[in-house]
């Protein structure tokens, strides 16, 4: 387990690595120069020669590289060219939104995913089972953001019950608002992912339910609600651990579409407005970033698997 | 309501511990509505083993399944008749009620028992939670004492330390005494054990069955054994039913069905089995394939294979019903049961082919190979040259730990094995799983790279071989495997899976059918069935396809990798019929893989005993099966049960302690001295050599002493 452990953290540093030789050459294949946008088009030469050289644009490519990987090792990520603060200090105070939004929206995701996906793999046949059929459909075909608006529409601007853009309130400060701030935004995320979650869990259900030591647990007189919450859902458990592991990535690295839907102000939203003011220093971080906690995350899932499955310990 | 039936077979005057009677099953499939059990009626009494004996789809295991409720599949339509059980009818029970027995009063011992435990549970847990859903007073820690108890009841060492490990830590033999274990938990009054050695090795079968029939003894619970092994059946039933068709066709007590049958099916079974005790020149197999459910005649369902019948009317037209017979210990449902008695009946006719094997004596006798006309690659080989040769073959396999995932120990999957066959020769290649004959028989084929050693295809070097020249060598050598469900593509027609070789071959789309028809008709197969899909087929009748696909190039030799261990017996006679009779037309060398014993004695002039990695010991069948000079050998050939009931109290079986050591790191010396019952202090220190004893090969310090201990 330790050695694995370690072996696994090479390989994150490493991919890491490779990572961000792929955000910093992405940034060079953009269109427009940051100078420029940094100064606006109408300066002069000298002007735009002086500023590429505080830059650092003049050097070689790969000296760029390995100025900015030093400062980003050290936590420096250089400064947003749109506002002048520390990238690292932008991250930051984006971070705790989406965390918080993150979480909101696993803890959904599971609490619909979980019941759900027993149900219909259990009971597919059923009244019950038909219907959550249908939830899953409809979750799985409808996209996140237009589920978004017609929440906005419905629940915020006709029926005036919950805010339709979203201030970010910090859970341990004020809960009830900090919950009725999050709500709209993470329900729109989790019917899309709940659904994917849900169906995975069922599949994997199903195909446990036939096999053998489910047998074995009857035979031994187990009943059968026990079968199910002893035998089968921890074993059903593993492929869905490495779904939801992959939403999670996706929630962290900001639900871009979503975040700007709601105009909550997270990472996604920070990357979207970056873009668009070609804030290279910032994209570059924030991209960096995503990177590191979806690999992370892929450790985690991994590490789960070992807690979960004793087959998959040691190497 | 049930309770005055007692004595119903009138020699025991106690009621039945579990009674089935009439018991139907049906299934919904797209072909229309199956029966697999068609009124099944068997009961089994305190302390007394009822065999349930059948082939794949007799509808034994389905019977027990259904009766105790673990049958949960959508398809299944019907369930009727009725399960005793303490004067009570489990299927009239609600689920509740009847878990409630489950594993109580009733227990079940499943095939597969690794697949059959919980793999993310550890394995004592798994099993005092059948003890505590019903007795929920018991505390843990009093269930952990009782459980450690009954580990060490069935044998598991250190119980308990193993208590805390999961599933895959244990070998299969291990799993299967856990779900002893699991089983007699509750010192049940019935235990069902269902292929319970099936998928084991027969040393650890040997194991296996004495601590079933420990289990009996200690709960005193009546015991259904369901198998489609008759040596198992022989070495410890006390009762038989022996099932065809969803119908249990003859009962009696092991040795009136083993030395009187009654039923026809029961005596062409015995007939088509092969003997560990005796050369049989050629086996009598059950012609046809075993009954289609969906489509069960109105008559007898064994009446299209059965000998005695002989078309007559009564047979097709009237089933026959399960009738006692006159001194009132047996019943038959055959409309001529006293016919059957006579086994006399004449073999199956359109087999008149001589036996190929059985006249090896020699060392190096088996060289029947008469140039063949047939092969195309004209340059016939050299009788001097053998087909096969293999020199100090070696092939590893790396164990990767650590850090940077480095080779820290290797598995010596085949460690220096030599052998060598002669054109129309058969090598019977045998041993436990993992001894690393199906490496071997890879390696043949570089399906596998071999580590060190030469390997020469009729004097070509597989190892050298460019890739041109290793397809050439891969025609001229072909290979059969075990599972012709897997090995066969399920999307292509068999015709085309046959086609495949030819194709490669370049062969036109004309002459190409026309080979394949030949083919089809060589191994017994009907020519209009060529563009059926693998699916409709039974597994007998897949072997042959795979057989006919392997023959396509023309090789000169056969690799057949366990090709008959999927197969029922009255199939795996034809088959091993079937590849004698090539063998005959063709002359083509066989490497024959088996775990079988008595199949490898059938088929095979020269055998080669294997032990994780080594050859132990090898020679002209003779010799090794009548003459073993290498304990394990010995031990093995002890451990096989013997189709027949008459003295089994006095044969004195000492099965193999233990398990095959991990080849990781295989004992110094010796590998086998671990579990063998001569081991000296020398055996540890020094490896044996393969040399020459009593006209054959033998690595044991101890071969010269044949009679030092009889196993």
């Amino acid at each position: 387990m330790y050695g694995y452990l370690v072996r696994r953290l090479m390989q994150f540093a490493v991919v890491l690595f490779l990572g961000s030789i792929a955000v910093w050459a992405f940034v060079l294949l953009l269109p427009g120069d940051p100078a420029t946008v940094l100064i606006g088009a109408d300066a002069s030469a000298a002007e735009l020669a002086a500023t590429r050289a505080r830059m650092g644009l003049d050097e070689p490519f790969l000296a760029q590289y390995g100025v900015w990987l030093g400062h980003a090792v050290s936590g420096d990520l250089g400064l947003s060219y749109y506002s002048g603060e520390p990238v690292l200090t932008e991250l930051m105070a984006r971070i705790p939104a989406t965390v918080q939004l993150a979480g909101f929206t696993l803890v959904l995701t599971l609490l619909i995913a979980v019941p759900v996906g027993i149900v219909v793999a259990l009971r597919p046949y059923s009244a019950v089972g038909r219907l959550l059929q249908g939830y899953l459909t409809i979750g799985l075909a409808v996209p996140a953001f237009w589920f978004g608006l017609l929440l906005i529409i419905v629940l915020a601007v006709q029926l005036r019950w919950l805010p339709a853009s979203s201030d970010f309130v910090p859970l341990w400060q004020d809960p009830g608002a900090a919950l009725t701030s999050t709500i709209l935004p993470a329900v729109a995320i989790a019917v899309h992912t709940s659904s994917v979650t849900a169906r995975f869990l069922a599949n994997s259900l199903g195909e446990v339910m036939g096999k053998d030591y489910i047998r074995t647990a009857r035979a031994k007189g187990v009943p059968e609600r026990e079968v199910i919450r002893r035998h089968a859902v921890r074993n059903a458990a593993l492929p869905t651990v490495t779904v939801v592991g992959l939403q999670l990535g996706s929630f962290l690295g900001g639900t871009v579409v979503i975040e700007a839907v709601f105009n909550y102000p997270g990472i996604g939203r920070l990357l979207y407005t970056a873009i668009g003011e070609r804030d290279y220093a910032l994209v570059q971080g924030g991209v960096l970033f995503v990177v590191a906690t979806f690999l992370l995350l892929n450790l985690l899932v991994d590490v789960a698997y070992g807690v979960l499955d004793p087959r998959i310990r040691l190497t | 309501m049930v309770r005055d039936d007692v004595a119903h077979s009138g020699t025991m005057p106690v009621r039945p511990a579990l009674s089935v009677r009439n018991l139907v099953v049906e299934f919904a499939t797209p072909a229309g509505v199956v029966r697999a059990v068609d009124g099944m009626s068997y009961e089994v009494y305190c302390g007394e083993t009822l065999s349930v004996v059948g082939e794949t789809g007799s509808g034994k295991s389905v019977s027990v399944l259904a009766a105790l409720g673990l049958l949960q599949t959508a398809n299944l339509r019907r369930v009727s008749g009725e399960v005793v059980l303490d004067g009570v009818d489990l299927l009239t029970l609600p689920q509740v009620e009847l878990r409630r027995r489950l594993g109580r009063d009733v227990a079940m011992i499943f095939q597969d028992a690794i697949s059959a435990l919980n793999p993310v549970q550890r394995v004592g847990d798994q099993i005092a939670e059948g003890l505590r859903v019903h007795d929920r007073a018991l505390t843990a820690d009093a269930a952990r004492e009782r459980v450690v108890e009954l580990l060490e009841m069935v044998g598991v060492p250190h119980p308990r330390a193993r208590y805390d490990q999961y599933p895959h830590q244990f070998s299969g033999g291990m799993c299967q005494r856990v779900m002893i274990a699991m089983a007699i938990a509750n010192r049940p009054k019935v235990l069902i054990a269902d292929e319970p050695t099936t998928a084991l090795d027969v040393s650890v079968q040997a194991q296996i069955l004495d601590v079933l029939r420990l289990a009996r003894e200690e709960t005193g619970a009546g015991v259904v054994l369901i198998t489609h092994d008759l040596g198992v059946v022989a070495e410890t039933a006390d009762r038989v039913a022996v099932t065809y068709g969803g119908r249990i066709v003859e009962t009696g007590d092991v040795t009136s069905i083993f030395t009187r049958p009654r039923h026809p099916y029961t005596a062409a079974l015995m007939r088509s089995l092969p003997r560990l005790d005796s050369t049989a020149e050629r086996l009598l197999p059950i012609p046809g394939q075993p009954p289609d459910l969906s489509e069960i005649p109105p008559g007898c369902a064994f009446a299209p294979r059965c000998p005695t019948s002989r078309g007559r009317e009564v047979c097709v037209q009237t089933r026959p019903e399960l009738r006692a017979d006159d001194a009132g210990n047996g019943a038959s449902a055959c409309h001529f049961p006293d016919e059957v008695a006579a086994p006399g009946a004449p073999p199956p006719s359109t087999e008149s082919a001589e036996p190929s094997s059985g006249e090896a004596a020699g060392p190096s006798s088996g060289e029947a190979a008469v140039p063949d006309a047939e092969v195309p690659d004209a340059e016939v080989p050299d009788a001097e040259v053998p087909v096969l040769e293999v020199g100090d073959a070696v092939s590893r396999f790396p164990v990767r730990s650590g850090v940077f995932a480095r080779a820290s120990a290797w598995v010596h999957a085949v460690d220096g094995v030599s052998l060598r066959i002669p054109p129309g020769g058969t090598l019977g290649l045998v041993g436990e799983s993992g001894c690393g004959k199906t490496t071997l028989a890879r390696l043949v084929l570089r399906l596998v790279d071999a580590s060190g050693g030469r390997i020469l295809v009729e004097g070509d070097d597989v190892g050298r071989a460019s890739r041109s020249g290793l397809r050439r060598i891969r025609r001229r050598a072909q290979m059969v495997f075990q599972d012709p469900n897997g090995s066969l593509n399920p999307r292509l027609t068999v015709g085309d899976n046959v086609a495949e070789p030819l194709r490669l071959q370049r062969l036109p789309r004309a002459r190409r059918r026309e080979e394949v028809r030949e083919l089809f008709s060589r191994v017994g197969l009907r020519e209009e069935h060529l563009d059926r899909f693998p699916a409709e087929f039974s597994g007998g009748q897949r072997q042959r396809v795979a057989i006919a696909r392997a023959l396509a190039s023309r090789p000169r030799l056969l690799i057949l990798d366990e090709p008959v261990s999927a197969l029922d017996v009255s199939v795996q006679a034809q088959v091993l019929n079937l590849l004698a009779d090539l063998q005959e037309e063709s002359g083509m060398a066989y490497l024959f893989v088996s775990h079988d014993l008595s199949v490898v004695r059938q088929v095979a002039d020269q055998v080669a005993v294997m032990y994780l990695g080594k050859i132990v010991e090898s020679g002209p069948v003779a010799r090794v099966y009548d003459d073993p000079r290498h304990p394990y050998t010995r031990s093995l050939l002890a451990s096989v049960p013997v189709p027949d009931p008459v003295g089994r109290e006095t044969r004195r079986r000492v099965p193999l302690g233990g398990d095959v050591p991990s080849p990781v790191d295989p004992p110094s010396g010796c590998r086998f001295r671990t579990r063998c019952p001569i081991a000296v202090a020398r055996c540890a220190e020094e490896e044996p050599v393969l040399r020459e004893v009593a006209g054959g090969h033998t690595a044991c310090h101890f071969a010269d002493e044949s009679g030092r201990v009889s196993v």
